[in-house]
């Protein structure tokens, strides 16, 4: 049951984190006006760290979609005083496949191709350092003499480099989810007279 | 909500935690810098996972793209170069045709209220909205997709040697890599685009083909149609069927009447005309006619009466 560090670092980094895009994007056409969705993201991720072990995990994205909407719920709850639109809300809340679709099959195929653009993605010195320690899989100190530089320039790069792509993480590069946020889409039925 | 300091703070944060982890090759555990910035605040033991996550999320590209050599020398470089040059030009695509080669049409149907995705033998995904019925044909130098009725979304793997066309009537829709929509109407079709260009015409028809890019709708009859403009936002609340949704910003009763109407033998009736025109915003289920009328009950003030092959919403004249 229990399990080591790295084994759910690595579950986390193949099961959860490349969802990460989508459970934003679903957060934000259903409810992104009422709660703050950076925030809910950092809890769902906070719950997974005080996990002891992820076995009993079956789908990942499914888990990672639930505990969103469980977190979301509470905040909702929690941060407002309970009006009969909550309840609609709470409701649109449920909006989530939580079977596998053959978008994830096609997506799997294409994980390899996600982590080059990522890469491919950095400006042009955190780059190459990204490719020598994660492609090639050379240690910081094989990567700084390669290149003539210290290894303290190597780790501020790759300080810099991981920031660049945990951003880009979180917005989605999929067309199924548009990266603007899609105004108007809120859970609350608003009645809008004219227009 | 958001409390000090921010969570992308707190995120830009922890990845320096794990680069420095990660380039040094530390021990998390005995780092008493680290454990004491981690007990700061509950939210960046989350942080420090997503962003030791994010590190083994990249390697695991090393781990598909199989073995790489430890160090690109010049000759393993020259090596990998031959291959992809093989691959690129002709290897890749022979061999890739040749397995997915299907000249038999795969009929792809819907009933009332079914949406389904399905991916194609050539990477490409389709996404079918209700009552739809879709013909595919992949062949060596060419994949004809044959829309009979209703409305699909495609996203096209790019392959150039194969182009990828719909044909809705006599609209025809042509694509290489890119992400669209055909829905059929009487003598015509909307087309609208997610992603990329597509190019379209009417069979039998002269006249130029007209190239529409994301972000864009065209509605192709027998004659030829302007191009008219939309904000992604509101082509991706057009799409919301593909999550089996109906996403209202404004539509009139009536008119979010007859989008659930297409997903549902269980049929909206609205009585009233006033009510009828009535706005209304919110995001619901495609099969889930009975909450939109709740939705509308609890915000408008309207009366409902359900059968089982109707609800009927009319205004309560007592509001």
């Amino acid at each position: 049951m229990e399990q080591s560090r790295a084994e759910i670092v690595a579950w986390v980094g193949s099961q959860i984190l490349p969802h990460e895009a989508d459970v934003r994007a679903w957060l934000r056409r259903t409810g992104g006006a009422h709660f703050d969705i950076d925030d809910i993201v950092q809890e769902t991720y906070c719950r997974l760290a005080a996990l002891r072990g992820v076995d009993h995990i079956v789908n990942g994205r499914a888990y990672f979609f639930r505990t969103a909407r469980n977190i979301a719920i509470e905040r909702i709850r929690r941060a407002r005083i309970v009006r009969i639109d909550c309840v609609t809300e709470i409701d649109a809340l449920n909006v989530v496949d939580h079977e596998p679709s053959p978008e994830r099959i096609v997506a799997g195929r294409r994980e390899l191709a996600r982590v080059q653009r990522l890469i491919e993605g950095l400006p042009e010195r955190c780059r190459e350092i990204f490719k020598l320690r994660r492609i090639h899989g050379l240690s910081q100190r094989e990567v700084a003499q390669r290149l003539g530089v210290t290894e303290n320039v190597v780790e501020m790069q790759a300080m810099r480099g991981l920031r660049l792509i945990l951003r880009a993480l979180s917005e989605s590069q999929t067309p199924d989810h548009p990266l603007e946020s899609v105004p108007g889409h809120d859970l609350v039925p608003v009645r809008k007279t004219d227009r | 909500m958001t409390s000090s300091p921010s969570a992308r703070q707190i995120d830009d944060e922890a990845a320096d935690w794990a680069a420095r982890i990660d380039g040094r090759g530390l021990d998390a555990a005995h780092e008493p810098k680290l454990q004491a910035w981690l007990a700061g605040d509950p939210r960046r033991a989350g942080a420090f996972l997503r962003a030791q996550a994010a590190i083994s999320l990249l390697d695991r590209g090393r781990a598909l793209a199989g073995a790489e050599p430890a160090v690109p020398t010049p000759r393993a470089a020259t090596r990998r170069a031959l291959i992809v040059g093989i691959g690129g030009a002709g290897l890749a695509a022979s061999v890739g045709t040749a397995m997915v080669w299907a000249a038999r049409p795969q009929r792809l149907d819907t009933r009332l209220g079914e949406v389904r995705r399905v991916p194609l033998a050539d990477g490409s995904l389709v996404a079918i909205n209700t009552r739809t019925a879709l013909e595919v044909i992949l062949k060596p130098s060419s994949r004809q997709i044959t829309l009979r009725r209703g409305e699909a979304w495609f996203q096209v793997a790019k392959d150039v040697h194969r182009p990828f066309v719909v044909a809705a009537g006599r609209v025809r829709v042509r694509a290489v890599g890119t992400a669209f929509s055909v829905r059929r109407r009487d003598g015509g079709a909307d087309v609208m685009v997610t992603e990329g260009v597509v190019e379209t015409w009417v069979d039998g028809e002269a006249g130029p083909r007209q190239r529409v890019a994301a972000g864009c709708k065209i509605l192709l009859a027998d004659a030829v149609a302007p191009i008219v403009a939309e904000s992604p936002s509101e082509i991706e609340r057009s799409l919301a069927w593909r999550n089996g949704e109906i996403a209202l910003d404004g539509e009139t009763l009536g008119e979010a009447a007859s989008q659930f109407n297409r997903y549902n033998s269980r049929q909206i009736l609205i009585d009233d005309p006033v009510l009828a025109q009535e706005r209304f915003v919110g995001l619901f289920r495609t099969n889930e006619p009975e909450s939109f009328a709740a939705a509308v009950v609890a915000t408008i003030g309207a009366r409902v009466s359900e059968d089982e092959r109707t609800i009927r919403l009319s205004r309560d004249h007592l509001s």
